[in-house]
């Protein structure tokens, strides 16, 4: 054998193998990192979406007997916002004020003159810190426990106060003197309102209203007193809501008369509802906050909740909207958070559970005592509850429940929400009070997303695929180069520009020519057949000027000229079949309202942005379809259309699928386009004249106002968890049909 | 094979006049080409060809590459047509018609001049739709009719017993030469009158080359055969008349014999004797 005459240096093939291994290295390093982003991504969104579906943790803090026994037995028992100080308003008409941790007293003030006797009790808005005495005499007294914060020595100091919104002095409520056996009264800057039951069972309904001195500082009080015809014999519970507009009063059977007292002189009953089954007992009944709903509570351990609802014909009654089975003992005490729709129960067992009214979620059960139960009290930042036990001992625990408010039901399914006529699908996160019930319903955006994606896809697959079509197919070569690339370009557009135009341009004058805009659907795609059709007759030697595969450039002026024609008739058209307002004559005719920034306006937007994909990807498919497939068809006696649909299609499906799935999975998360084009309205209406709110605009709308790590916080994550969900599986279903579809035809 | 397909012709082939060209043992004349040009831009790549195919014959285009035997070809079916920058003179004749007149329905013309093309190029559906699609594209959608026709081209292209168990499985399944006998059934299931075939065993392994010779000499009966061969031997084996071309230019056309042992011209000569090409 002889030795090659070229000298193949060794260290070059060293360095070669190195240069592959390394190229080989990279790749990897690479695709790893792809998947290994979207992974963390996915996870990320998990652990910031997770904390909304555990259920909340409790424990016991401090234990010890009532303080200050002497001041009599508690009423009420609550503490301030930071959970230092404690207060137990008493029997003797005492507001004993302790140290939560250790019970030490700290201070001791009396609410009520010397001479009377204590009949009844009422608390007010927890919030404000009010509580009312009845008394003997037929008067009322209302006190308020607040608490003062300095900073003595760099160290926070609360100290207690007992203040008199309406002054020191009782307001005498019944003018005869009857003693006050039940009680409720509501404050506030408008006036006040007392609601007492007699001793010899008169309703009486007092409004106080501070009237200004023109001439002094003094303010005095106007007052309005009516007597409400009612048997007031069983009653038990009085309920006046915040708004100072419903009464309830309810007897232990469960029996409840509403009354609108909005107008102070001439309350309106407004109907009476059982509450309970017969033979059950009413054990508790509060407001939850907010004030809409109430909450009742009774012997067999149901928890219902009961709110206000307006119906159709406008005529309010009471509903129930939902129950909770909270113990199988009866329910001894109630106690509602006072910033979420949140509740605490306490059964006859010592059983304590938390709840969240919007959500039906059960969020805890605690076993608190062996001993009866007899007061709950959940403090105003619902992180600790206080239980008063029949043999007077205090147990304190903590809690910790950062999101009652999501469950899967209240993001899925229809939920009935507060003063809501029926359960529906709302998305409603957040408004200015503490009152408000935030309504997570994913659904109605889910709606809007699809709802978006789908008509931005009517709009482009036809208009993509069709174009796409022709241009690989029909299209003289030297056309395509220009043709292609300029398609191709549009996908640069950034979507800020097209939602822009499609919001403050494209909206309102679709809304002003809406008749022209029909009448151009429909005579352009019939102007251009008509056109097709004509052209075999007109004379050849104009026909040959034309190249073959340009024959679409001709087509130009045809479509300038038909949209010219669509938008002069559609005056006289809309005016001969619409009585002049194809909008208003949808609204009448059809009932079909319209809004300004609607789906046509995102379909026609959108499918704009899309449109570049799907063609893009579809044209590619359908231009390497291999040439032999097209000749041999062509070679059988194929028409050039019949080669199209039943070989070129064909084997270019798997691509067209793909292109279309990518093009719908750029359409659901396309963000920009609808934020700026649709109302941005939560609505669930598939009317092509309404708008929609996408999951993605909705993130983009809410999230900078969102607080980090909030519950609407991490409801958002949520949806952005759906919408990569989404994504990934319309991407991952594309990716499976069209590594099927291509290992069919793999062979080609 | 059993069953042969029976033809019927439309076109009376007596009127058309004997030319003088390739003598002996020449029937009827079924292609006729006259003065030929071919031009692809400014290129010409045909030079005034003239030559008069036999009828259920098998003629043989040989030449080397880029001599034009396979642009002569497609020019049968008009397959040239499909590359923008071709441009034609001269006539070609099929059964008395000039298949370049304006009027002539490209797709009608191409079902009575069926084509083979080197690469088996089955579509990507089953074995059975491969086969029916000529006559699905003629309108014949009837499941007998089909069924029928289905089984007597993959006999006639002695692909029957191979695939007669799975019709319905996909056409790019199957092997290279059983893919070329599938496109043959396929050619003829819409019954043409003429096959041409464009180097239809050059892809093939030399088993399934020999399959396809074997049935063309079959064929042969019923079609006429037009085939462009780089094969010799293979021309030498199945046709009766043999062309070769050579820069465009048809050099010498005659019987198989002949040219092969005895040729006219001494181009010829070269070239078979492997001098060039």
């Amino acid at each position: 054998m002889t030795v090659s005459k070229l000298q193949i240096s060794e260290t070059y093939q060293k360095w070669r193998k190195i240069k592959d291994q390394l190229t080989r290295y990279a790749v990897v390093a690479g695709g790893l990192g792809v998947i290994v982003a979207i992974v963390l991504i996915f996870f990320y969104l998990m652990y910031v979406v997770y904390p909304l579906f555990i259920a909340a943790d409790a424990h016991a803090l401090y234990e010890y007997e009532l303080p200050e026994k002497a001041a009599g037995k508690s009423l009420y028992l609550t503490t301030e916002e930071q959970n230092e100080v404690a207060v137990r308003f008493t029997d003797q008409g005492k507001a004993v004020f302790f140290a939560t941790e250790t019970g030490k007293i700290l201070k001791i003030q009396s609410v009520i003159p010397e001479d009377v006797k204590i009949t009844s009790f009422s608390v007010g808005t927890q919030s404000r810190g009010n509580v009312a005495y009845g008394l003997s005499n037929g008067n009322v007294i209302i006190a308020r426990h607040k608490y003062q914060i300095t900073y003595p020595d760099d160290k926070r100091l609360i100290t207690p106060q007992l203040k008199f919104p309406l002054g020191e002095q009782a307001l005498q409520i019944d003018p005869q003197g009857q003693a006050i056996t039940h009680v409720a009264f509501r404050v506030n800057d408008s006036g006040t309102t007392v609601v007492a039951i007699t001793a010899d069972n008169r309703v009486l309904l007092t409004n106080f209203f501070k009237e200004d001195s023109l001439f002094s500082d003094d303010a005095s009080f106007e007052r309005v007193n009516v007597e409400i015809d009612v048997n007031a014999k069983d009653i038990k519970y009085i309920l006046l809501d915040k708004e100072q507009r419903n009464l309830y009063l309810a007897s232990s059977t469960g029996r409840l008369s509403m009354f609108d007292v909005s107008d102070k002189e001439r309350p309106l009953l407004i109907q009476h509802t059982e509450l309970l089954n017969i033979k059950d007992t009413l054990t508790s009944l509060v407001f939850l906050t907010g004030e809409l709903s109430l909450l009742a509570g009774d012997s067999t351990g149901l928890v219902s909740q009961w709110s206000a609802v307006r119906n159709v014909s406008n005529h309010i009654s009471l509903q129930k909207l939902r129950t909770f089975k909270v113990s199988d003992y009866a329910v001894v005490g109630i106690d509602a958070e006072q910033r979420r729709k949140g509740f605490v129960t306490v059964d006859a067992k010592g059983v304590v559970g938390i709840y969240h009214s919007t959500a039906e979620r059960e969020l805890l059960k605690a076993h608190v005592t062996s001993v009866q139960p007899k007061l709950l009290a959940m403090s105003p930042r619902a992180n600790v509850f206080l239980l008063e036990d029949a043999q007077e001992m205090i147990h304190i625990w903590h809690v910790e429940n950062e999101h009652p408010e999501v469950s899967i039901k209240s993001i899925w399914q229809e939920v009935w929400y507060e003063s809501y006529p029926k359960p529906d699908y709302i998305w409603q996160s957040s408004s200015s009070s503490n009152d408000f019930e935030p309504k997570y319903s994913l659904t109605p955006l889910v709606f809007g997303t699809l709802k978006a994606a789908f008509y931005a896809m009517m709009i482009a697959v036809p208009l993509a695929i069709m174009g796409a079509i022709y241009t690989a197919y029909f299209m003289s070569s030297g056309m395509r180069r220009v043709v292609k690339p300029s398609i191709e370009i549009m996908e640069a557009l950034p979507t800020v520009i097209l939602g822009f135009l499609a919001g403050l341009w494209l909206a309102p004058f679709v809304e002003e020519n809406l008749m022209a805009v029909f009448s151009i659907l429909l005579t352009l795609p019939v102007a251009v057949l008509l056109f097709a059709y004509l052209w075999q007759y007109i004379p050849k030697d104009i026909r040959l000027k034309v190249p073959e595969g340009t024959e679409a450039l001709v087509l130009i002026p045809v479509i300038f000229l038909a949209t010219y024609f669509a938008m002069s008739v559609s005056g006289s058209l809309e005016a001969m079949m619409f009585n002049g307002d194809l909008i208003r004559w949808f609204n009448t005719e059809w009932g079909i309202g319209y809004d300004q920034r609607n789906s046509l306006v995102v379909g026609i937007a959108m499918g704009f942005a899309v449109i570049p994909t799907i063609f893009s990807i579809t044209e590619d498919a359908i231009f390497s379809v291999p040439k032999h497939l097209t000749v041999g068809s062509l070679a059988l006696g194929a028409t050039p259309w019949q080669t199209m649909t039943k070989v070129v299609l064909l084997t270019a499906s798997p691509g067209i699928f793909s292109a279309v799935m990518i093009g719908l999975g750029r359409a659901v998360g396309e963000t920009m386009i609808v934020l700026m084009a649709t109302g941005n309205t939560p609505v669930m209406d598939l009317s092509v004249f309404q708008g929609m709110r996408t999951l993605s605009a909705n993130i983009a709308v809410e999230m900078p106002e969102s607080e980090v790590d909030s519950t609407h916080y991490r409801v958002l994550f949520l949806a952005a968890l759906v919408l990569f969900s989404f994504t990934f599986i319309f991407n991952t279903l594309a990716e499976i049909v069209r590594q099927r579809l291509r290992e069919k035809y793999s062979s080609l | 094979m059993s069953s042969e397909p029976v033809r019927t012709h439309a076109i009376d082939m007596s009127a058309i006049a004997q030319k003088n060209q390739p003598n002996k043992g020449m029937n009827e004349t079924s292609i006729q080409i006259q003065n030929l040009n071919l031009f692809y831009g400014e290129k010409q790549a045909l030079h005034g060809i003239n030559m008069e195919i036999p009828k259920k014959q098998v003629t043989a285009y040989i030449g080397p590459s880029g001599c034009g035997k396979s642009t002569l070809l497609r020019c049968i079916n008009r397959m040239n047509d499909l590359v923008d920058s071709a441009r034609i003179e001269g006539k070609i004749n099929i059964e008395g018609k000039d298949i370049y007149q304006p009027g002539v329905d490209v797709a009608e013309l191409r079902r009575h001049v069926g084509m083979v093309f080197q690469k088996p190029n089955p579509f990507p559906k089953s074995i059975y739709e491969n086969v029916a699609y000529g006559l699905r594209i003629q309108g014949i959608n009837d499941r007998r009719i089909l069924d029928e026709a289905v089984e007597k081209s993959l006999r006639g292209a002695a692909i029957w017993d191979e695939v007669k168990d799975r019709l319905q499985d996909n056409a790019l399944g199957i092997s290279g030469g059983q893919q070329q006998r599938l496109v043959i059934a396929r050619a003829i299931a819409i019954e043409p009158t003429i096959l041409l075939l464009d180097e239809p065993s050059s892809a093939l392994d030399p088993i399934s080359s020999l399959k396809i010779e074997e049935l063309i000499n079959e064929l042969k009966e019923t079609y006429t055969i037009v085939i462009v061969t780089h094969n010799m031997q293979q021309a030498a084996r199945v046709s009766d008349f043999t062309a070769f071309m050579y820069m465009g230019d048809l050099i010498e056309f005659g019987d198989t014999n002949t040219i092969f042992t005895n040729p006219e011209k001494k181009q010829t000569e070269d070239y078979i004797t492997g001098r060039y090409g």
